[in-house]
């Protein structure tokens, strides 16, 4: 096993068998390794498995693969629980949201790196102070805010909350990529009688486009897995998302381990295929926001 | 029109939008709540002025105590069982190998898992009549051992640190394998001309090599557990007897479930005050580590 602590091969007397030695303690440690990585996947592989068994099955036998393999849990946490509502409801938030961040992002991310003018400077500190609230102390003033407005219970109630939150993330991740694409282009296309509009759109957004990618891809998974703006602000049934849904599905089949089980797995199978096309972006973009927000 | 006023515009209309949704949802709240602290309020009527009175209430108020030590305790946990996980999995997970690759995308898994669902599978397993853990300490012959582990006040809060910590490594190995890597390869051939192998040279080389990474992770342990909510929600709802409840959480009982509206806003305040002293530190600490 190559690890940075490990020397470079000793190539002493004796090196055969300090080798072997180094061969298991190699193997050892991978082995550790592997059985870490497996209890921590351990808790999915349980509800997916779980999702798959009858009740009975599931109290007696939680350790073992399905004795019946069932898939009625899920068909039935569709209709029963109203999962099939509230994923179409975490999909209608989630999309608009994750293209209104895009289009302002990119747009105020554009005229943030190219262009010098009198509030410049207050206009990007806004959006770096910004990044230092926390998301939970806004819950009770925009509470209050919007139930004046009477937005609460609305869609828009979580899109423009969303929205706000991810444009900092985005305008900086957007910023950073333009500043490694030369102005010429750009000035050319100008020339040739394109507007400033015209410039975006056929130029600045398709040259965006891995950037974008990854703004919209972190953007996904923290709107779809979003759960305290939905708590607070949507009450009604017909507009609960995923998670809230989720959350007090128990209070109707709290009993109905498998039924649950099968909703979780609906909830988590879209982020679970997105991970598994993205790892990488993934990776480096939550890491990053971590550091930064 | 000349062109100067014509990118005006541009800058203007292209701006706008962003920057009002930002400052109407993000911002303004931050001011209305500073507003609202003041006023006893229940959400219906008059506001009445009073003060700093909610701020005393809430200094008086054991239950906001309570909460603030959880949110220690929730620290504390992540830097002695997060850090060193994330570290030592770094070190064994530096070289890039397909391997390693497959175990890093592993531990980074629960990053995208919904916190609702991460909050009521663990919740399964601590359960008392059927949960996993109750069921493996009966198998291995600890059944007396096994009890209610989200009620019990003397240990909930630990057990709900645990899928807290365990679902939020992953960040924390990628940035430790960052620094890991950036270490030039000469460093590691001169303490290889020194004999510095295995503990040694993590003790004396590696790890002083990666201590501002290590500072900067310790601040991120202490930023992240202000932003802990979720899982408690999900699981205990902050309970039972309040005893795990969390600042965070607190705010939200404390608004929502009896229309406090101006003590909800003072507390909300006062979390803003206390992650906008946490990053004071963090910036006077990384100051210092650059200079």
């Amino acid at each position: 096993m190559k690890t940075t602590i490990a020397p470079p091969a000793a190539g002493s007397a004796g090196g055969e068998r300090s080798r072997l030695r180094r061969l298991i303690g190699g193997g050892a440690l991978k082995l550790v390794l592997l059985l870490y990585a497996a209890g921590t996947l351990y808790p999915l592989y349980w509800l997916f498995i779980s999702a798959m068994k009858t009740n009975e099955d599931f109290f007696a036998h939680p350790y073992s693969l399905p004795s019946e393999w069932v898939f009625t849990n899920i068909s039935r946490a569709w209709d029963l629980g109203n999962m099939g509502r509230a994923m179409l409801n975490s999909a209608i938030v989630t999309s608009v949201s994750v293209a209104l961040t895009l289009l302002l992002g990119t747009l105020a991310a554009y005229v943030l790196s190219r262009f010098q003018f009198r509030l410049h400077k207050l206009a990007l500190g806004i959006f770096v102070i910004g990044m230092l609230v926390p998301i939970h102390s806004t819950l009770v003033p925009l509470f209050i805010f919007m139930n004046k407005i009477g937005m609460l219970d609305t869609y828009g109630a979580l899109i423009l909350p969303y929205t706000a939150f991810e444009l900092p993330i985005a305008i900086f991740i957007v910023i950073a990529y333009l500043s490694s694409i030369p102005r010429e282009i750009e000035e050319a296309a100008l020339i040739d009688g394109n507007g400033w509009w015209g410039v975006f759109f056929r130029m600045i957004l398709p040259l965006c486009k891995p950037a974008l990618a990854t703004v919209a891809i972190l953007a996904f998974l923290r709107f779809w897995n979003d759960f305290a703006f939905a708590l607070v602000f949507i009450n009604s049934q017909a507009l609960k998302t995923l998670p809230l849904s989720l959350s007090l599905f128990s209070d109707g089949y709290g009993t109905d381990y498998s039924l649950t089980m099968g909703a979780m797995a609906i909830a988590v199978l879209p982020t679970i295929i997105a991970y598994l096309i993205f790892q990488e972006q993934i990776m480096k973009g939550m890491t990053a926001g971590a550091v930064k927000g | 029109m000349p062109a100067s006023l014509r990118s005006n515009r541009f800058i203007l209309i292209a701006l706008l939008p962003a920057l009002i949704v930002f400052v109407l949802f993000a911002v303004l709240p931050i001011l209305w709540s500073i507003y609202y602290g003041f006023f006893q309020w229940k959400g219906m009527g008059d506001a009445k002025f009073i003060g700093l009175g909610n701020y005393r209430d809430m200094l008086q108020d054991p239950v906001f105590w309570r909460a603030l030590r959880n949110n220690l305790i929730l620290v504390v946990s992540a830097i002695v069982g997060q850090i060193p996980i994330a570290l030592a999995g770094a070190l064994l997970l530096t070289a890039n190998t397909w391997f390693n690759r497959l175990i890093r995308s592993a531990l980074f898994m629960p990053m995208v898992l919904s916190t609702v669902v991460i909050g009521m599978i663990w919740g399964y397993i601590y359960n008392y009549q059927f949960g996993l853990l109750n069921q493996a300490l009966t198998l291995i012959g600890l059944e007396s051992w096994t009890q209610a582990w989200l009620s019990n006040p003397k240990l909930n809060m630990y057990a709900v640190s645990i899928p807290i910590n365990w679902s939020n490594i992953g960040p924390y190995l990628i940035i430790f394998i960052a620094a890991l890597q950036n270490i030039s390869s000469e460093i590691h051939d001169a303490a290889a001309i020194d004999g510095a192998t295995g503990w040694r040279k993590l003790v004396s080389v590696t790890l002083p090599m990666i201590w501002g990474t290590v500072v900067v992770t310790i601040v991120l342990c202490i930023a992240g557990s202000l932003k802990a909510f979720d899982h408690v929600i999900v699981m205990t709802g902050g309970g039972p007897a309040k005893s795990t409840e969390l600042l965070a959480t607190y705010m939200y009982n404390s608004t929502f479930a009896v229309y406090r509206y101006g003590y909800g806003s003072a507390v909300s305040t006062m979390i803003l005050l206390i992650s906008l002293l946490l990053i004071g530190i963090n910036m006077a600490v990384t100051r210092r580590k650059s200079s």
